[in-house]
């Protein structure tokens, strides 16, 4: 018998032709061989500047045109390369290193190889999406280069060759080809060019060695950065790299269990033995973490450092319930990480352990309080972390522990480990290895969380940048920005160009044939006004009303037409989409659209002509409504009023010209639709709602006050609510699957079983929480005859029990949970603010492809991308609530510094070594721990039944829920945060 | 069993007395000039379809060729209920995550694959799918593949998974001989390339794999030539066929050997756990139709008008005659069984240590799977 094997060499056709193989898992669990064939291509250039072959062969585009080159023909030099440099760093020097790599100063002409593109890509999406946008950057000369599709540096894998072997290779190889490749491409030019080094960066000993082995530049990072300028500070930027952490071998014992496998987790939720959620850490306890998972009502909790087992608070994890004997109730203890673990040592690892005896007491004594105890107190499911599907690592503002510093003095270059306290109470603290730390204390800072392994108590993260001095307004503010992922930069180039080239000299085409008049109405002799906060200038709705002939009234609202300036996916789109919302912090507005659409064109200003999308209802007497009737419109605003001017006139009986009387039909029909809204079944919720007075000059805060509600408020808010109800209906009707719309969902009657036991118990005050008509009405009566306060207290606190509302596309619900419940209404959406909010703009552009007034962009019609949309916008719109409300915070505490002021106050919450503290005129609410009553710390008794915390010993003081207290509001500065902040005392 | 349904053989009584009798010498005397154990050469090469995760070729002398490809897929395996032992095995599974099971990768597999777990499918150029020769050609083969069971408990993943595994043959000729060899060995070849995705995960996890071709295993574990020891390789079974013309026993018959051949046999074999002492193992054997009962016998001059007989005038009549005859003639197509004796010295020669199915298995071998 014989044999023969054809060979594969023989085909004439292989040069040029290779094939890629691969296994890929689909996700209804098919696995599947992939072969891909690969053509490998001559004419990819090079990009330099140097090259004029390359130049010559490269492939043009429609308009004949090769794409510039981007590698400079003079790049930088340094000591050991005086002639110049281009860098190809590999992956892991991306991963370790991009921070460094983001640098103005440094790090310019680099080849990113398609090769390293596409393993950082698998190894983590952020630092992918980072290095894309750094090839965007003019400044950087980042230069994508397809090695992988380029005849000469495409690397074949050999037999037994691991992959990471073989695209070390691969990196190997370009460096190799691009040597050779600039140096004849230097001879070509012929002149006395100097020919730059390509430099390979790689912290992979094994490849470093095999580079110098054919004779390659190649250099380890921290090498490479010695070479630098500022080589202390860009050191700090690397990431806690390998090396370090294999320094500390294995002699230490592991803190925290292992990780299951991705595999054995997935069966496992698929099973319903585990459970996958988002992992949240308590404010108050930062050894309390849940995760509400869709099994359960209530969330589970995760009780203790090794339970949490290495997760931050925001990572999605998976879980496992804990045995039933585990089972604890939620702290009503304030357990705070600074007063714990006051003395770690940052250097130190021995000895370390992962819950420090302080900690195991504090956690023994909660299950004591546990035991027998009823309602609130009953034991609750517990579970333990036991592996992450995704972490949500961001980078975290923060600033440097003094006690863990060894050295202060600036001079002082030793690099030494010191621990990082985010400004976030729930991030624990971060392990940061710096050269700088004399320099670094007192100042805000910004890290990132790079590993946290076994062996290690805390995560390990590395220095990125320093905002400046703690409590100066610049670093407090964009530390702010950044803790909650606020898009602040200016808005780039390629946004500005899609402005309107007339700039602030555009005006309504004054000929109807223009084609801006095409489709609209002209209402420019409608008396229309604008009633906005004082000093508002992104005024982006309008009203009027007058009366029509057979005794009903015409009722418009005119919201600015930004879709007509903002058109579907372009530049300017696509960064609104992303920001989602103007963020307002007190002194200071991030705005969504840029300035001249915002506060110019698209503002209805006062006096002048503006596009707008108005909603014309023929409503009764009786405020109930004939016929709404949706256009694009041209508008004259004859008046801006501020709430409190729109009231004076309204309330001057004297004046009764059309405009008022416009006005004064607005505001009583607005009363007869808040009733109606009312009577079925509408929340009248609150938040504590403060303003804070800036001097105009400085902007430093001079004063507090709680904001006044005037009719005129509700008269706005009314109409608002009534135009964004017809759009959804009618964008709905037009578009029953993508319609984007916002729900509010009622919450789960376990919300409320705290407040409505506490309530019962305190006041002998019953909730009703069936519906949200039986909650208002319950709410209504929850009065303190005494004590006006009480019932906005109570609202507050009801508040707080809510869901959040939410952006959806409708194709994702069934209609019965489009349904607002704090609002009432079948189906909502947000229509009026589209020069603050995305989601209007969206909305605009839904309503007016259902008018067919123009086509609807197909990004619109897409579930898809509408949901990606909606998802973000509510993240963006949550964090921005969470930025105004803390940057109104700090200047309170600005406000307040140095002062001190008696004030009432209410108790919201007890703990059983504390409690918080509301104080209304300030809506500020703060924590009293006992030992803040007296040291020694005063003994306490919790009476978690009754609410009753009694103190005895250096203080002696009852303190019950909902108690009127009298406090002392002074301000310090707290150490774990470096934020100032309010302190309370009891009086 | 079915009758061979391959394009007669056109040989007149004579050429089938002389082949016949040439046959039957010793040693016999092959139309090709092969010894009696030698196999027609083939042109053989694996690994062809990149798609696939096992692929091979065979093109035989006589023009016959066919392709192989073997498709895995993983499929959930049907619950069935289990006594005993096994039951308690598997409510332990229930709990799917408990710590460290036994180590032993086998075992666990031992006798837990189905026969459902395979699925062969044949193509023949001129036949439908339903036709007898390719149901019984893929019914022979499957059962020869399922016979020693290691095959199907190769494709045990774990207790609720499984690989399904999809055998394609293709005959690119006309079925010019009886196919079976040609059929046998090219699946045998395509399945010592197969190929399954390396499996990351553990247990009773919804399975996981690697996505590195590179690390996929070799459905049938190659002998590593680093480690003498574990020089064992693990071989699928192949299908051969076997006549016999008087005492000799002659393999891979040609067509026109097989038209005067007094016994057929197809015999699967493996190779077996003793290679030292007993390298091969039988695991089935059938006897096939034989296709020289169809051959035209001679026609004795008694019944021959031409010669001055009487020709039959029916075919009963003519078999009456011709059961009444002394005399053979030139060419009676063969009748009868097969004496045990032979079939024992048959198996013995294909099964023996250094005997034709180990040769047939170690020259397959040696086709580089892995260009």
């Amino acid at each position: 018998m014989t044999s023969l094997k054809r060979s594969f060499a023989s085909d004439p056709s292989a040069p040029n032709l290779s094939s890629k193989v691969y296994v890929r898992s689909t996700r209804s669990g098919k696995v599947q061989k992939i072969v891909r064939e690969l053509y490998l291509r001559q004419d990819i250039p090079c990009s330099s500047r140097l090259c004029s072959i390359c130049l010559e062969n490269a492939p043009r585009d429609y308009n004949n045109k090769v794409s510039p080159f981007v590698l400079s023909d003079t790049p930088t030099g340094t000591e050991s390369f005086p002639n110049g440099h281009y860098l190809i760093p590999d992956t892991n020097a991306f991963l370790t290193g991009m921070d460094l790599f983001e640098v103005e100063t440094a790090f310019q002409d680099v080849i990113i190889l398609q090769t390293v593109l596409e393993e950082v890509k698998n190894r983590s999406l952020p630092l992918y999406h980072r290095l894309i946008s750094l090839t965007k950057n003019e400044d950087k000369r980042f230069f994508v280069f397809f090695n992988e599709f380029r005849l000469e540096t495409y690397v074949a894998r050999d037999q037994g060759e691991s992959i990471n072997d073989r695209n070390d290779r691969a990196v190997r190889k370009a460096v190799q080809w691009y040597s050779g490749h600039l140096q004849e491409a230097v001879k070509a030019r012929g002149k006395s060019i100097r020919c730059p080094s390509v430099v390979m960066i790689s912290d992979d000993k094994d490849n470093l060695r095999k580079a110098k082995a054919e004779n390659l530049d190649a250099l380890s990072l921290p090498d490479y950065v010695s070479g630098l300028k500022d080589a202390d500070q860009l050191l700090d930027m690397v990431s806690a790299g390998k090396e370090q952490r294999e320094n500390k071998s294995a002699k230490n014992e592991l803190f925290y269990p292992k990780y299951y496998s991705l595999s054995k987790m997935i069966t496992g939720v698929k099973a319903g033995t585990m459970h996958q959620g988002i992992f949240n850490v308590s404010q108050y306890n930062y050894l309390e973490g849940s995760v509400h998972v869709p099994a359960f009502d209530k969330p589970l909790l995760v009780l203790g450092r090794e339970n949490s087992n290495r997760a931050v608070s925001g990572d999605i994890v998976v879980v496992e319930v804990l045995p039933k004997d585990q089972w604890k109730a939620p702290s009503s203890k304030i357990i705070e990480e600074e007063t714990l673990n006051k003395n770690d040592n940052a250097e130190v690892e021995d000895g370390e352990a992962v819950i420090t005896e302080r900690e195991r007491r504090a956690l023994q004594e909660e299950v004591k309080r546990v035991q027998g105890q009823s309602i609130e107190g009953r034991p609750q499911p517990t579970a333990r972390v036991v592996g992450i599907i995704k972490r949500n690592w961001r980078q975290y503002v923060g600033h440097i522990d003094k006690d863990s510093v060894k050295s202060t003095s600036k001079q002082s270059r030793s690099q030494q480990t010191v621990f990082l306290v985010p400004m976030d109470k729930r991030i624990p603290k971060i392990r940061v290895r710096t050269r700088q730390a004399g320099e670094l204390l007192g100042k805000r800072v910004l890290v990132t969380i790079d590993s946290w392994d076994r062996d290690s108590r805390y995560p390990v993260g590395h220095f990125v940048r320093s905002l400046g001095e703690l409590e100066s307004k610049g670093a407090e503010t964009e530390a702010l920005l950044l803790e909650f992922d606020v898009q602040y930069r200016p808005f780039p180039k390629t946004v500005l160009d899609c402005l309107p080239v007339e700039g602030h000299d555009w005006k309504v085409p004054e000929s109807l044939a223009d084609l801006g008049w095409n489709g609209r109405k002209d209402l420019r002799d409608l008396l229309v006004c604008s009633i906005d906060p004082p000093g508002c200038v992104d005024i982006d709705d309008a009203l009027h009303a007058r009366p029509l002939s057979n005794g009903n009234f015409e009722v418009g609202v005119h919201i600015a037409d930004v879709s007509h300036f903002v058109k579907p996916n372009n530049a300017m789109d696509k960064e609104a989409s992303m920001r989602g919302t103007t963020v307002y912090l007190v002194d200071k507005r991030i705005d969504m659209l840029p300035m001249l659409l915002g506060t110019d064109l698209c503002s209805l200003k006062p006096y002048v002509e503006r596009y707008a999308f108005s909603v014309l209802w023929e409503i009764t007497s009786n405020a109930d409504i004939v016929s709404s009737n949706f256009t694009k419109s041209v508008i004259r605003s004859r008046e801006a009023f501020s709430y409190e001017q729109a009231q004076i006139r309204i309330d001057d009986n004297s004046q009764q010209d059309d405009l008022t009387t416009g006005m004064r039909t607005l505001l009583m029909l607005s009363k007869k639709l808040r009733q109606k809204r009312m009577d079925a079944g509408a929340l009248n919720l609150a938040s504590p709602e403060v303003k804070v007075q800036t001097e105009s000059e400085t902007s430093d805060p001079v004063d507090v006050q709680t904001k006044q509600l005037l009719d005129t408020n509700s008269l706005v808010e009314e109409f608002m609510l009534l135009a964004n109800i017809s759009v959804a209906g009618k964008i709905y009707e037009a578009f029953p699957q993508t319609a984007l719309l916002r729900r509010h969902a009622a919450p789960p009657k376990t919300n409320f079983e705290e407040l409505g036991n506490q309530l019962k118990i305190k006041r002998g005050m019953e909730l009703r929480t069936e519906s949200s008509k039986a909650l208002a009405d319950s709410l209504d009566t929850c009065v303190d005859p005494s004590e006006p306060f009480f019932n906005t207290l109570v609202r507050i606190m009801a508040t707080r029990c809510m869901m959040s509302a939410e952006y959806f596309c409708s194709g994702t619900q069934a209609y019965p949970e489009f349904r607002h419940y704090g609002l009432a209404s079948e189906i909502y959406t947000h229509f009026t603010s589209p020069i603050r909010r995305y989601a209007d703009l969206e909305a605009h552009r839904q309503l007016a492809a259902a008018i067919d007034y123009e086509r609807l962009d197909p990004s619109l019609h897409s579930k898809a991308k509408l949901e990606a949309v909606c998802k973000n916008i509510n993240v963006r719109h949550r964090n921005a609530q969470m930025a105004g409300r803390a940057s109104i915070e700090y200047y309170v505490g600005q406000a307040l510094k140095g002062r001190v002021i008696d004030e009432e106050g209410f108790v919201m919450k007890i703990f059983s070594n504390g409690f918080v503290v509301f104080v209304p005129r300030f809506g500020i609410e703060s924590l009293i721990r006992l030992r803040d009553l007296g040291t020694p710390e005063p003994e306490a008794v919790f009476d978690a039944e009754n609410y009753v915390l009694t103190v005895t010993g250096s203080r002696d003081a009852k303190v019950e829920l909902f108690q009127k207290v009298k406090v002392r509001i002074s301000d310090e500065q707290e150490e774990s945060t470096g934020k100032r902040k309010i302190k309370l005392a009891l009086l | 069993m079915a009758p061979i349904q391959t394009a007669q053989v056109l040989l007149s009584p004579a050429e089938l007395s002389y082949l016949h009798s040439s046959l039957s010498l010793s040693p016999p005397i092959r139309p090709d000039g092969r010894t009696p154990t030698q196999f027609r050469p083939l042109v053989a090469e694996s690994d062809i379809l990149p798609g696939a995760n096992g692929s091979a070729r065979i093109c035989f002398a006589d023009g016959t060729e066919a392709i192989v490809g073997v498709k895995a897929e993983v499929e959930k395996s049907q619950w069935r209920p289990t006594s005993g032992e096994q039951r308690r095995r598997s409510i332990a599974a229930v709990d799917v995550m408990d710590g460290e099971d036994d180590s032993g990768d086998t075992s666990k597999s031992k006798g837990m694959g189905q026969d459902s777990w395979v699925e062969m499918s044949i193509e023949i150029p001129g036949f439908r799918d339903d036709d007898s020769l390719p149901i019984f050609l893929s019914s022979m083969l499957t059962e020869a593949l399922l016979a020693s069971g290691e095959l199907k408990d190769k494709l045990y993943i774990n207790r609720r998974f499984h690989w399904k595994l999809y055998i394609d043959i293709l005959l690119l000729s006309p079925p010019l001989s009886y196919p079976l060899p040609l059929l046998s060995l090219t699946t045998h070849l395509a399945l010592l390339s197969t190929r399954l995705p390396a499996l990351k995960s553990e247990q009773d996890e919804d399975p996981l794999f690697d996505d590195d071709w590179a690390a996929s295993n070799h459905l049938f574990r190659r002998s590593d030539p680093k480690h003498s020891s574990n020089n064992h390789t693990e071989k699928p079974p192949v299908t051969l066929l076997v006549i016999a013309v008087g005492q000799n026993i002659i393999f891979d018959p040609s067509k026109e050997e097989l038209a005067v051949a007094e016994a057929v046999l197809a015999i699967s074999c493996a190779t077996s756990h003793m290679p030292s002492t007993n390298p091969v193992r039988l695991l089935s054997i059938r006897t096939i139709d034989l296709p020289s009962r169809l051959t035209p016998p001679g026609i004795p001059n008694s019944m021959n008008s031409a010669t001055g007989g009487n020709a039959p005038i029916s075919s009963t009549d003519a078999m009456a005659q011709r059961e009444a005859l002394n005399l053979s003639g030139v060419w009676t197509p063969p009748r009868g069984g097969i004496k045990r004796g032979l079939i024992g010295r048959i198996l013995k020669m294909a099964v023996e240590k250094g005997g034709v199915a180990e040769e047939v298995l170690e020259a397959l071998e040696k086709v580089d799977v892995d260009g």
